[in-house]
């Protein structure tokens, strides 16, 4: 089963698309994202990327390996850098190493280790968001770097 | 003769150690110095609580020696990391949690506690995961300073350069003992334990 991601990326996340797939750093190459031909990085700043992500496929890489290189770190559902906020559908999160019931509620997921359950919208790059919520709930790491 | 006077000293006023000419060449060249001590706060807690994770897991590899003195080297050099990168979260104006409980919520890999079965391919397992985190980690980190930082970005290849000497023993290891696979690292281990050929600091006395 596939399922429809729309990956809604917010006009201060320095998020990136290259054409052809090739990984690129995306927070350092801010300078060059203007440049769109010639297998540069585009800015995806402000705007909705849409891809098909298996069932049984993580979001993150599905994003990743359609060039889009979404934010994350350790890549097992623990340290957050990868969060999302999930505007419509349903995530499985079953994977994640540290994930907690207040998170699903405030509609926050580790996109590392999230799975589609239905076609989705999720808005990209919220680590500090989640940081704020675990601070919120007295739950690491937030509370630790708030 | 003329007077002499106080020489220049470019966005840092002359005796000023209220500020750092250290972070502010990073700033200069369009690095964030304070995203970067944070992310190397997480990522040394990370390094602490491996190298307490690993004295465990190391215990009940028994009987399996080879097994155990790869995860020593392992142990060890995680430590020499946090002590490698540690002086660098202060130069950039940062400090450590003053909580250790703080330190390990902010680590950025998950606790490598000692699995319900500790069997030597269940405890390889948890231990190349382990590596793997940090591998990740630590290209962040490098990705984050490359052109902007070559004090952190040298502290982070050397450690990366380590992880990924790690991975390759627990592959290596794992292979062998689930799979009955060779799947060689290529290399042997470390001239003394905990060697940490590439991230060694500069040692305070021999027992550092």
């Amino acid at each position: 089963m596939r399922y429809t991601v729309e990956l809604v990326v917010p006009d201060d996340c320095e998020v990136e698309r290259v054409a052809d797939g090739a990984a690129v750093d995306v927070e350092r190459a801010v300078g060059e994202a203007a440049s769109g031909p010639n297998g540069h990085a585009v800015s995806l700043a402000g705007e909705t990327f849409e891809l098909e992500v298996d069932e049984d496929e993580y979001v993150l890489w599905a994003a990743r390996n359609a060039g889009v290189w979404l934010p994350a770190d350790c890549q097992q559902g623990w340290c957050c850098r990868c969060a999302g906020e999930l505007r419509s559908g349903e995530l499985d999160q079953t994977d994640s190493r540290r994930y907690f019931e207040e998170d699903r509620d405030a509609a926050l997921h580790l996109l590392c280790t999230a799975t589609p359950a239905s076609d989705c919208r999720i808005r990209v790059c919220q680590y500090e968001a989640m940081l704020e919520e675990r601070a919120s709930h007295d739950l690491p790491p937030g509370r630790s770097k708030r | 003769m003329s007077e002499e006077n106080d020489h220049g000293s470019g966005s840092v006023g002359h005796g000023d150690t209220s500020q750092r000419v250290g972070v502010e060449v990073v700033r200069e060249r369009g690095g964030d110095p304070e995203a970067i001590r944070e992310k190397l706060v997480d990522a040394i807690g990370a390094e602490f609580t491996t190298y307490y994770y690993y004295t465990n897991l190391r215990c009940y590899l028994a009987g399996k020696e080879d097994y155990k003195e790869i995860t020593e080297d392992a142990r060890l050099e995680d430590r020499a990391h946090f002590e490698l990168v540690m002086p660098r979260v202060f130069e950039l104006g940062g400090q450590l949690p003053n909580d250790i409980r703080d330190f390990a919520d902010r680590a950025s890999c998950p606790d490598a506690y000692l699995p319900d079965d500790p069997t030597p391919e269940n405890i390889l397992e948890t231990l190349l995961e382990a590596e793997r985190c940090a591998i990740r980690t630590w290209a962040e980190v490098c990705d984050m300073t490359r052109d902007c930082d070559p004090r952190t970005y040298d502290m982070a290849q050397r450690i990366y350069n380590e992880e990924v000497d790690h991975e390759a023993w627990f592959i290596e290891l794992l292979s062998r003992e689930r799979d009955g696979e060779a799947n060689p690292a290529g290399h042997f281990v470390r001239g003394e334990p905990g060697d940490a050929p590439y991230s060694t600091n500069n040692r305070l006395n021999e027992s550092a």
